[in-house]
């Protein structure tokens, strides 16, 4: 068997500084640091204190960070007018330049996840082809059409734990109602998107002065919120588990105070990182990569989202990564499809926008992206039937990269980040 | 003024732009009172009207102004049918580009497409209206229109009555004219009026309030049913509450007070009948004075198709 060294690394969650043994083969140690299980890992020490035996494979990681790599809950990986193996491949291959070592990924057009054939290719694709666990989210509806639940007892039998159809929320409350009630005694989730269909048909960006100045049918805060409501309501009634996805408003953060605060447990939410970092004055003139499902909000629903973020009404920060390709996103804002990448850069824009400036620290954002999602989702190997705990990644924060369409890895060029200089670069995973 | 190669907002202009467009608006005007009409500023030049969405007014002013600086004229007709989510403006750019046209004026329902094709064409863009976003030509014969019947626009205020939301030409009036120096408010069925927040215009809900405000100029719009999926309010109420009743004709021709649309109109909707020949009513010169700002703006604009020829 053979250790490699960590020296002189921090210990992101603390600060403290440490030596870790990393081992390569049976006798594989799991520990537990702070709470965290650590794969990989046999060895734990203050810095200077482990003995290194000569000759031994070292990493010197003095101004490093050391933390579990993040999981992101919330992902569509489908790259238009490719190969699913080459959506599989690439957005595995940002994943980990983002510091991401697992996604959920959400059901989408060409990744149909409603029977249990898409599933097995899906997972056979996926151990062939991705650098990153992805973990895939069963449909609500067949063919996420709303209509007819999918066979759920089928999905959950390849390991399906969370149901969703992609950010759609379905129309028919009966529907809903009637697979939440089913859905709840196998201990399934779903995860939601807060909305009313026909208060946000034909819209594209939030209402307010850029709406106004660009012509555009404003989609209302009240329809996520009346949304997240219902959702909510649904809940409580059917017991069922339920993951509010990508809440943007101020509003929908406060209902969701509410229920938590009456002692729903069953409820878990979560805010994609550009509705934390951009508001709908982004759009400027119509700059398509800002057109984003819900659509970016005020600076006082950043704020609010961020509150929600660390009082633990928000969960977790999720990608919400789209890939649209440059032709679709050339066209008219109207006609432009929603959604951004985020998967290659999520962790060093979290670290250069959130955790730099003092707005969240790293034990918040360890706890956002990588303990509550993977306690939302817990991913299991059902080949070794084990859970899967997250690996480490090294986080070198004083390296400074600019973004360019060759350092962006997900096929795609939608980053808002294109151009942007940003800290922190990871090694993910480490060997 | 700087060369420029696109007519697309108001916003983008500069004061001495605006100035510039407005001044020689009047020396076009001119020209038609010759016996001869037409001018060979823009002779051999090629000029295309691509218009997505059913225009009479606008196109044949373009056209008609285009005439009378000697330019080629086409007409590319594209039925709204074919034009789908997805398909390639790009496409669309790329033919346009073949054809070496030299101005290309475009309406298209979809606010913000003019920006697009300007951005990816040598040819002069003019926005002849985009969704409800911006419609500058017809913010410049506006601004000279009351400029024609008041001498100076600055310190004039003008209520503008109707469906704002779905208004290209309430967006791009009312910044040209607050360039200018004039007061804007606007008016209409409380859902289909923009916030003050949003918009930083007062925000009328009643004809009280427009007649409190003591406006010059009362500028009507149509209620646009074509850009509206659902009833926004009982559209029986329309002419009662919001349009130029008889009553409210008398007022205003005690008031002095102008009217203005931009057409089409429709009587006994937003206007009564008797207001259409009220001696205050400026419809027809706005369409006269349409001709003269889109040639003004057609002299103006600089296309970078030399270089490509």
């Amino acid at each position: 068997m053979t250790n490699t060294y960590i020296t002189n690394a921090t210990w992101a969650l603390t600060g403290a500084r440490i030596d870790l043994r990393m081992g390569h083969g049976e006798e594989i140690q799991v520990e537990d640091f702070d709470g965290i299980p650590l794969p990989g890992v046999n060895g734990i020490a203050p810095a200077g204190e482990m003995q290194v035996p000569s000759g031994a494979r070292t990493i010197d990681a003095t101004g490093k960070l050391v933390l579990p790599a993040l999981f992101d809950l919330h992902t569509s990986i489908n790259l238009e007018g490719h190969s699913k193996r080459e959506s599989i491949y690439r957005a595995g291959q940002a994943a980990n330049h983002g510091g991401v070592w697992g996604m959920l990924v959400m059901p989408s057009r060409g990744f149909v996840f409603d029977n249990a054939a898409t599933l097995d290719s899906f997972d056979d694709a996926v151990s062939q082809r991705s650098f990153a666990t992805m973990v895939p989210a069963g449909c609500i509806s067949e063919k996420m059409e709303g209509t007819q639940q999918a066979p759920y007892n089928t999905l959950a039998a390849r390991g399906v734990t969370i149901l969703s159809d992609g950010g759609k929320m379905p129309e028919s409350l009966l529907m809903l109602h009637r697979a939440m009630k089913y859905a709840a005694e196998m201990g399934l989730t779903f995860a939601i998107r807060g909305d009313v269909p026909a208060l946000t048909r034909n819209t594209c960006i939030h209402p307010g002065t850029t709406s106004y100045k660009l012509g555009l049918h404003g989609s209302p805060a009240c329809a996520e919120e009346i949304g997240i409501e219902t959702l909510v309501r649904l809940a409580k009634d059917t017991g069922v588990r339920l993951h509010i996805q990508t809440v943007s408003t101020a509003e929908g953060v406060a209902i969701i105070r509410r229920a938590k605060a009456d002692g729903m447990q069953n409820i878990t939410a979560e805010v994609a990182l550009h509705h934390l970092l951009y508001t709908h004055e982004n759009v400027g003139d119509y700059d398509t990569t800002f057109k984003t499902l819900p659509p970016l909000r005020d600076r006082a629903d950043c704020e609010a989202l961020l509150a929600g973020l660390k009082d633990g009404t928000i969960d977790c920060i999720v990608t919400d990564h789209t890939p649209c390709l440059p032709f679709a996103k050339k066209q008219d804002f109207i006609s432009a499809p929603q959604g951004m990448v985020g998967l290659d850069t999520f962790l060093p824009a979290i670290y250069t926008y959130l955790i730099k400036p003092g707005m969240l620290s790293w034990a918040e954002v360890i706890r956002a992206c990588c303990t509550a999602p993977m306690a939302i989702v817990n991913p299991y190997d059902r080949e070794e039937d084990v859970p899967v705990a997250a690996p480490l990644l090294l986080f070198s924060p004083d390296e400074e990269y600019i973004v360019t369409p060759d350092s962006l890895c997900c096929g795609t060029l939608n980053s808002p980040l294109l151009g942007s200089s940003l800290c922190g670069t990871v090694t993910l995973p480490i060997n | 003024m700087n060369p420029r190669k696109d007519l697309i907002t108001i916003d983008s202009l500069s004061d001495e732009d605006i100035h510039t467009i407005l001044e020689s608006t009047s020396a076009m005007k001119d020209i038609f009172t010759k016996s001869v009409k037409k001018v060979p500023a823009l002779k051999g030049k090629s000029v295309l009207t691509l218009f997505y969405e059913p225009s009479t007014r606008t196109r044949s002013s373009f056209e008609v102004a285009a005439h009378r600086l000697s330019a080629d004229v086409t007409t590319f007709t594209v039925s709204t049918s074919s034009v789908v989510k997805g398909e390639s403006v790009h496409d669309t750019i790329d033919t346009l580009m073949s054809m070496k046209m030299d101005y290309i004026i475009v309406r298209h329902k979809n606010s913000g497409i003019p920006a697009v094709i300007a951005r990816h064409c040598k040819a002069a863009v003019i926005n002849a209206g985009d969704g409800a976003h911006a419609h500058p030509s017809q913010a410049f014969l506006d601004a000279f229109t009351i400029k024609e019947k008041y001498g100076d626009i600055a310190g004039r205020r003008v209520v503008i009555i109707g469906d704002i939301l779905h208004s290209r030409v309430a967006r791009s009036t009312s910044t040209i004219l607050q360039r200018l120096g004039a007061k804007v408010a606007y008016m209409g069925p409380g859902p289909l009026v923009p916030l003050q927040q949003h918009t930083g215009i007062p925000r009328f809900t009643c004809w009280d309030q427009v007649f409190d405000w003591k406006p010059d100029v009362i500028y009507l719009l149509r209620v646009q049913n074509e850009r509206i999926d659902f009833p926004f309010f009982p559209a029986a109420d329309y002419h009662a509450a919001f349009g130029v009743t008889e009553e409210r004709l008398r007022r205003i021709d005690d008031l002095n007070l102008s009217i203005m649309h931009p057409g089409p109109v429709n009587r006994g909707v937003e206007i009564c009948d008797s207001a259409m020949d009220y001696r205050n009513t400026l419809i027809n010169n706005q369409v006269e004075n349409g001709i003269a700002a889109r040639m003004s703006i057609l002299y103006h604009l600089t296309p970078q198709t030399q270089c490509h020829d």
